[in-house]
């Protein structure tokens, strides 16, 4: 794509002389262990009962041909992202020079348009209790760990990802392993039809999982008493 | 259960309806005291529905703030500096703001009387437009979800505060005859409109995609379906618009009955609009 | 578990040194990529946090870690990128181990029971009042009889340090929890080819038989090998087919899972063999050359095992076994692996041996990608070193199970009731078989509250375990990022040394334990007269370290104890490469395992003054080092006859079938067809009974229902989150269904690690009440959304032991499960000690001098019987 061609101004893939951070997420390599939700729990002190990763999972055949399927989720630091367009005070904003999406806690109102326009859940509300970190009841969500990846460390759930099926690097240099990943294999967006540029690229995706299925409308009730208890608790 | 499973909730909740449903009121009877002006029919209403709209317009504009999770930032959002002009909510915000500058402006007008009056309800029912607009936009921009997506959300949410406005005032109207005749046309024409537009609406999303028939689904069935189709469709807008067509609608209690089932429906619809296509991404 | 030190030197001292690699497929140009950790930021001002490296022990597969300070807190932990096996990643458990420190429930100071045994009444202590206690009721135990102080633990990390307080106290009643892990796991194994365990090269392998492993969520070990299956499965193409009577993690990652029916994993590997055998697909050099039989013994001896006898037992088509079979013998390297699945049943042993005989028949034995020896390294006790026990414990070494060298602690209950033993004074350590074993509260429960039986009980431990509860005084322990301890575990192909170190002041009162140890002999021996004090002259948990590590060879050389402060782990055998996720030597090649260590050659040195048998068994002053083959002095396997022992005849002595064989449980063949096998499982994110209280793991995962088939649902007429009753001949419970694909229609299976009735408020969702022991609360706890603590199956589960490895077999239970009636609420659970001394009676029935052993074994009928065997001098533990 030509500079001239850039649908979107904000877009940084292939802008010249600019990083453009991605994660491709092998999900051929995921074993579903959690080392990243908890790592990144740890990582920023993120309080029960929200998450800026999670790695949900599905049971997907009939007996005896059974299959258990993880599609580790997080934000996607979409290249065109509603979130960003959507916060009225700009709290939520991209950096140019990375891609990455973040917040400004100190700005953020908490109006949540940036959670209603984010496609993939990606984004949630603080609660006002943490351990020991002072930011509450404003929008949080993954950072692509800005502040490790600018101290050239891969973000904490790739760190300790055990399939190693997170990898992160620089799109925009095609000798990254990203890059390589991108090019040589197969790859899937989450809901592409959102046209978000979502950079997090799956490979192996299965469609059990990014697409609604009918048991959206039946609510899987493996996950009722679940859900409830959680309404009950944050007074939903 | 099971081993292990993970969810998220709805991002805006119940307030947010009510806050819809209060502003499309406020945004009704702007435009009522504004038609006075040209419609003598109106007169005696003027200033009440005005005062009607300042009042709630203060209940909504701090609901609103109150369901920020950091009211004391909102003034962050008149911030120039930090203005995002992408934003629906921005520009809702200064609609609101200006709307309700302009609002006091006339409601001090009234009182002292004399002509400008007239031309400051113009400016308020320009900016009172806005706000059914906007928020109609908040949704639409979502392009993401089923139904909040489609274009004609702002248009319904005009008709809906049309309606409204005209439910509302149609209790403050009295026993003024000519009044209520007046209401009751306006609410015959809005309350129809927007029974055309949730027709439009609930056809194309049952014909489209998964996501959309799901949504269809979500909002057709179980308790969204009773509040929805049974409250919003059937005894706000279908049966209003009977009620108002058989001859005990044209009598007072007859268009109170029917406003005050608008009411009922506008809020019922609200709420399931927000809240039903929400709900399918809550599992995704 | 506690490996035994491998002490055989030869299998010590593989080199550090690395061969030449492999060079991966060239890519020209590579990026600057970010690094795989090593550092760590805080997110809120950027500031560098201070990293100390120690050792995981969430659970026992011991990770290199890094934890990383701020404001002297633990705030964050890693892998440590320098540690072979670990790579840099830990597990979600290991992620979040600073919460055995913070937890606001942990006890902070000593504390002395003021209310009935288990009313939860305590009085805090100094140390001094309870070292005193301690001291005077030890003083008057020694007077008895030494044996009479009962030591049970379960985690043993010390590194001898528990052994040498038995020691030093004269009593070898020392009891652990292998009987309840995996015991017969190790005990099919040890006296095959040595070690209690396998290494599988899964990076390299082609193909991988796994028979019972939870590899991607536990077993031993579970990020290391994880870390290696999915390179194997995605870079190397390899083919994993998973036999589970559920679908684990693994089962569905696996190429293929099969669904196989309980306990009979030995029949299908017996068969996998036949075919092998039949279609000659074996490695007759290998068997000819280095195992204890010939390839006609081995074809004659499984003409038995047909195809069509194991799938009428196993429900696994012939078809299944006879593909299986041709695949695995042709696809070269192949491996296999299993953990408790196949070893927790009444005979473990013998499916374990079924098992690990497919990859010894197949020559895939010590291979790249085969079926590896352990690797471990050991280290040096402080001298001096008290000596052993005068006397042997029936509790440590039951007479009834010679064979089972793991000892069979979960019917020391039974044989405490009976007064086969006296017990004075009863210390816990890291173990709580109150929640943890068969019979759980009514059983441990039951022997720990009844003061007769044990008279004075100490719980040396930092959490209100089910079995602390109990307890007449609490020693605060700390938890693993307070210890000094030493380790080594052969989780990977490269063997290393590493240590734990405290990462701040252990908190509150709280006495890391092999300090608190110290003190209490210290109370004993005041001025070292008992001859006690010797053995424990140590400043603190530093200084005894130095006495492991400061002469280790090599490590002494690279700075002894003070790089292992530094870096956590020794040798280092490269650097982690951000690009790979391996390590590379300095060349940037990946390193490269030594394989075929059974073929090193013994030096000229070695072989001076040693003497070469009829069988090539080379033995130098009464040992055996070697083995002599084509002329080649090898050092062979680490067993007697340095060979691998297909036949073991050890165990016919006993009247054991010596050659790979399958039992049938006999009361799986008249089961009934309205009932099931209850099995149980362990889930990714939580450790036994340990986790329950770790806040990040029980948001993930806080309640275990029941996993039923939707057949059975049906049957039932339940679905997910409906009540049912599950009732075993021991007891009943109550608990939610939840119905699922992966899961054989006769199987239930209920994970362990929920349904806590102690271990703090959190773990029993009681979060009203405030921290009691001295532990500061986490706001966070005010964001627990859940409302479901789960039920504990292990009431209900009888004991049952394996006559040879005396494992219980847990996933044996024969259960009713109905729709809950409209009395049973969820959560009801009923265990009967009565009933549970019932099984245990039935099950020592078994053992080689129970009547039902000789029903089990018409091919042994020329057996003379127990009365033949010669009672063997114990070796003590
Ligand atoms: N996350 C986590 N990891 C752990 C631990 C932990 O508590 N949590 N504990 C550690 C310890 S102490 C141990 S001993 C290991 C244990 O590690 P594993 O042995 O791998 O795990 P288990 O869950 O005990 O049992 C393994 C599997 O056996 C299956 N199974 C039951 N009966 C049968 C059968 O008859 N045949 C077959 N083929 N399978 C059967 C179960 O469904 C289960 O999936 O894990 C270690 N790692
Ligand atoms: N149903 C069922 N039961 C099982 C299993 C199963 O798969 N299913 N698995 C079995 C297996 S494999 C095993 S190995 C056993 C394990 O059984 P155990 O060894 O009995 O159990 P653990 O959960 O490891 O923890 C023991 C206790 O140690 C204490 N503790 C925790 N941290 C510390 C510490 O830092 N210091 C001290 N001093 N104490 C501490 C706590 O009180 C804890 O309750 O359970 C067995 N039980
Ligand atoms: S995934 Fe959601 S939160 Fe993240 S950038 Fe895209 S729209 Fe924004
Ligand atoms: S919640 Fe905060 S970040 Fe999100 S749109 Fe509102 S102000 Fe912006
Ligand atoms: S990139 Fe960082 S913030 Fe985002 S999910 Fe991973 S660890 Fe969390
Ligand atoms: S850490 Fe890696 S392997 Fe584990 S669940 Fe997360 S993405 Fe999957
Ligand atoms: S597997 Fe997990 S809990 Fe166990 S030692 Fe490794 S990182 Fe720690
Ligand atoms: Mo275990």
């Amino acid at each position: 794509m030509s500079e001239e061609l850039r649908v979107s101004p904000i877009e940084t893939r292939e802008a010249p002389g600019k990083r453009r951070f991605a994660m491709v997420v092998d999900t051929r390599r995921c074993i579903g262990c959690m080392a990243c939700q908890v790592a990144c729990k740890a990582e920023y002190d993120t309080p029960l009962g929200v998450n800026r990763t999670w790695v949900p999972y599905k049971v997907v055949g009939k007996y005896p041909n059974v299959k258990k399927q993880f599609l580790p989720r997080l934000c996607n630091h979409c290249d065109d992202p509603p979130c960003v367009r959507n916060c009225p005070v700009e709290a939520t904003y991209k950096v140019e020079d990375g891609g990455f999406v973040l917040q400004r806690y100190e700005r953020c109102i908490g109006c949540r348009s940036c959670m209603a326009a984010c496609p993939y859940n990606a984004r949630f509300m603080l609660p006002s209790h943490r351990t020991y970190t002072p930011i509450t009841n404003v929008v949080d969500k993954c950072t692509f760990c800005f502040h490790r990846v600018t101290q050239n460390l891969v973000p904490a759930c790739v760190q300790t990802c055990i399939g190693r099926s997170r990898v992160f690097g620089d799109l925009n240099d095609p000798n990254s392993e990203v890059s390589y990943l991108v090019a040589t294999n197969a790859t899937q967006v989450l809901r592409p039809e959102e046209g978000t540029k979502p950079h997090v690229f799956y490979i192996g995706a299965d469609r059990n999982q990014t697409e609604f299925g009918r048991d959206a409308y039946r609510k899987p009730d493996v996950m009722e008493l679940q859900r409830s208890a959680f309404k009950r608790h944050f007074d939903i | 259960m099971g081993d292990f499973v993970w969810f998220h909730d709805v991002s805006w909740h119940a307030t947010y309806a009510i806050y819809f449903f209060i502003i499309g009121i406020v945004a009704g009877l702007t435009f009522l005291s504004f038609l006075s002006w040209h419609n003598e029919a109106l007169r005696p209403i003027r200033a009440s529905s005005a005062w009607g709209a300042f009042v709630l317009l203060a209940i909504g504009g701090l609901l609103l703030i109150a369901d920020l999770s950091q009211p004391l930032r909102f003034f962050n959002i008149l911030n120039p500096f930090y203005l995002n002009f992408g934003s629906p909510l921005a520009w809702g915000a200064l609609n609101i703001v200006s709307f309700g500058i302009v609002l006091v402006v006339y409601l001090f007008m009234l009182r002292k009387g004399g002509g400008g009056g007239r031309w400051m309800a113009g400016i308020a029912a320009l900016l009172a437009l806005g706000l059914p607009i906007y928020t109609g936009f908040d949704l639409t921009v979502h392009q993401s979800r089923p139904v909040w997506n489609t274009p004609i959300i702002p248009v319904l949410f005009v008709a809906m505060a049309i309606a409204s406005g005209s439910a509302a005032a149609s209790l403050l109207a009295g026993s003024n005859a000519e009044t209520r005749a007046t209401l009751r046309q306006y609410l015959l024409w809005s309350t129809g409109a927007v029974g055309v537009m949730l027709v439009s609406i609930l056809g194309t999303t049952h014909h489209g995609g998964s996501a959309q028939e799901l949504t269809y689904l979500i909002l057709t069935t179980g308790t969204m379906g009773l509040i929805f189709v049974g409250i919003g469709i059937v005894a706000g807008t279908a049966a209003p618009i009977a009620l108002l067509l058989a001859p005990f609608g044209r009598q007072q209690l007859g268009v109170v009955l029917a406003g005050m089932l608008v009411l009922a429906g506008g809020a019922a619809l609200r709420y399931a609009l927000l809240m039903g296509p929400q709900q399918l991404q809550t599992l995704y | 578990m506690d490996f035994p030190k491998i002490t055989r030197r030869t299998f010590l001292q593989v080199s550090a040194g690395t061969t030449a690699a492999v060079a991966v497929a060239p890519r020209l140009l590579h990026a600057m990529e970010n690094e795989l950790g090593g550092k760590d930021f805080s997110p809120e001002n950027a500031a560098e946090r201070k990293a100390i490296p120690v050792n995981c022990h969430v659970c026992n597969i011991q990770d290199g870690a890094i934890a990383y300070v701020e404001n002297d807190r633990v705030v964050k932990l890693e892998g440590n990128p320098e540690h072979v096996s670990t790579r840099g990643r830990l597990c979600a458990k290991g992620n979040s181990g600073m919460w055995y420190s913070y937890d606001p429930d942990r006890i902070l100071y000593p504390l002395k029971r003021v209310g009935a045994r288990g009313e939860g009444k305590w009085k805090r202590i100094t140390w001094d009042e309870a070292l005193t206690e301690v001291a005077g009721k030890l003083d008057a135990a020694l007077k008895e009889d030494p044996n009479t102080i009962m030591l049970k633990y379960g985690r043993n990390r010390t590194g001898g340090t528990l052994e040498r307080f038995m020691k030093t106290l004269g009593s070898a009643t020392v009891l652990n929890h292998t009987s309840v892990c995996e015991s017969s796991k190790k005990v099919g194994q040890e006296p095959t080819w040595g070690p209690d365990i396998e290494t599988p090269d899964f990076a390299n392998a082609k193909y991988v038989l796994n028979f019972g492993s939870n590899i991607l969520e536990a077993a031993y070990f579970h990020n290391p090998l994880s870390q290696r299956v999915t390179e194997g499965r995605v870079d190397n193409h390899m083919k994993i087919v998973t036999f589970d009577v559920r679908l684990s993690n693994t089962a569905g990652f696996s190429d293929e899972w099969i669904p196989v029916f309980p306990a009979t994993d030995g029949a299908v590997a017996l068969a996998i063999g036949h075919v092998i055998l039949r279609e000659d697909l074996q490695d007759s050099e290998f068997i000819d050359t280095w195992t204890n039989v010939t390839v006609d013994e081995l074809k004659a001896h499984y003409a038995q095992y047909t195809p069509e006898w194991a799938a009428k037992i196993s429900g696994v088509s012939v078809q299944t076994i006879e593909r299986i079979a041709r695949e695995f013998a042709t696809t070269k390297p192949a491996t296999l692996f299993t953990y408790r699945g196949p070893a927790k049943h009444l005979y473990g042993s013998y499916n374990e041996k079924a098992c690990m005989m497919l990859p010894i028949m197949t020559g895939n034995v010590e291979k790249r990608g085969g079926y590896c020896l352990p690797r471990g390294m050991g280290w040096p006790q402080p001298m001096p070193q008290p000596s052993g026990p005068k006397q042997d414990s029936v509790l440590a070494h039951p007479p009834e199970y010679p064979l089972a060298a793991h000892k069979v602690s979960h019917l020391v209950p039974f044989w405490i009731a009976e007064g086969r033993q006296k017990i004075n004074v009863a210390f816990t350590y890291q173990d709580n078989p109150v929640y943890t074993n068969p019979g759980a509260q009514a059983v441990w429960g039951k022997l720990y509250r009844d003061e007769k039986l044990i008279p004075y009980f100490i719980s040396m431990s930092s959490h209100m375990g089910e079995e602390t509860a109990l307890a007449d005084i609490i020693l605060p322990d700390c938890p693993y990022l307070e210890r000094w301890e030493p380790e080594s575990m052969p989780n990977s192909l490269w063997p290393w040394l590493g240590i734990r170190q405290p990462v701040h002041k252990s908190l509150g009162e709280s006495r890391e334990n092999r300090v608190l140890l110290r003190d209490i002999i210290w109370k004993l021996d005041p001025d070292g007269s008992r001859g006690m004090k010797q053995f424990w002259e140590f400043k603190d948990g530093e200084d005894y370290m130095r006495h492991h590590f400061d002469n280790v060879p090599g490590l002494k050389e690279a700075g002894g104890l003070d790089f292992l402060k530094k870096h956590g782990v020794w040798p280092i055998y490269g650097t982690l490469d951000p690009r790979t996720g391996k390590v590379t030597d300095k060349t940037g090649r990946e390193i490269q395992a030594e394989y075929g260590l059974y073929k090193k050659e013994l030096s000229g040195a070695d072989i001076e003054g040693a003497m070469v048998d009829a069988h090539g068994l080379i033995t130098k002053n009464g040992k055996a080092i070697g083995i002599r083959r084509d002329g080649h002095d090898y050092v062979g396997f680490p067993t007697g006859n340095r060979l691998i022992n297909v036949r073991v005849d050890e165990w016919a002595e006993y009247g054991f079938n010596p050659m790979p064989t399958f039992k049938r449980i006999p009361w799986h063949e008249t089961m009934k067809d309205d009932e099931m096998i209850l099995s149980t499982f362990k889930l990714n994110v939580h450790k036994q009974s340990r986790t329950a209280a770790v806040k990040w793991l029980a948001e993930i995962a806080h309640s275990n229902p029941a996993w039923m088939n939707p057949e059975t649902a049906k049957k039932l007429g339940v679905k997910t989150g409906d009540l049912v009753r599950v009732e075993s001949p021991v007891g009943y419970l109550v608990t939610k269904a939840y119905v699922t694909e992966g899961i054989h229609p006769k199987v239930i299976s209920i994970a362990t690690g929920f349904g806590h009735w102690e271990y703090g408020r959190l773990a029993t969702l009681k979060l009203k009440d405030k921290p009691a022991f001295g532990g500061t609360e986490d706001p966070d706890l005010d964001n627990v959304w859940w409302d479901d603590r789960g039920v504990h199956p292990n009431a209900i589960i009888p004991v049952v032991a394996d006559p040879i490895g005396g494992s219980q077999g847990w996933y044996d239970t024969v259960v009713k499960v109905s729709k809950a009636g409209p009395d049973d609420k969820y959560g009801d659970i009923h265990g009967d000690w009565d009933r549970h001394y019932a099984a245990y009676k039935e099950t020592m029935r078994y053992a080689y001098t129970g009547d039902m052993h000789r029903k089990m074994h018409p091919e042994m009928a020329s057996w003379a019987g127990p009365e033949s065997v010669k009672p063997k001098a114990s070796g003590g533990h």
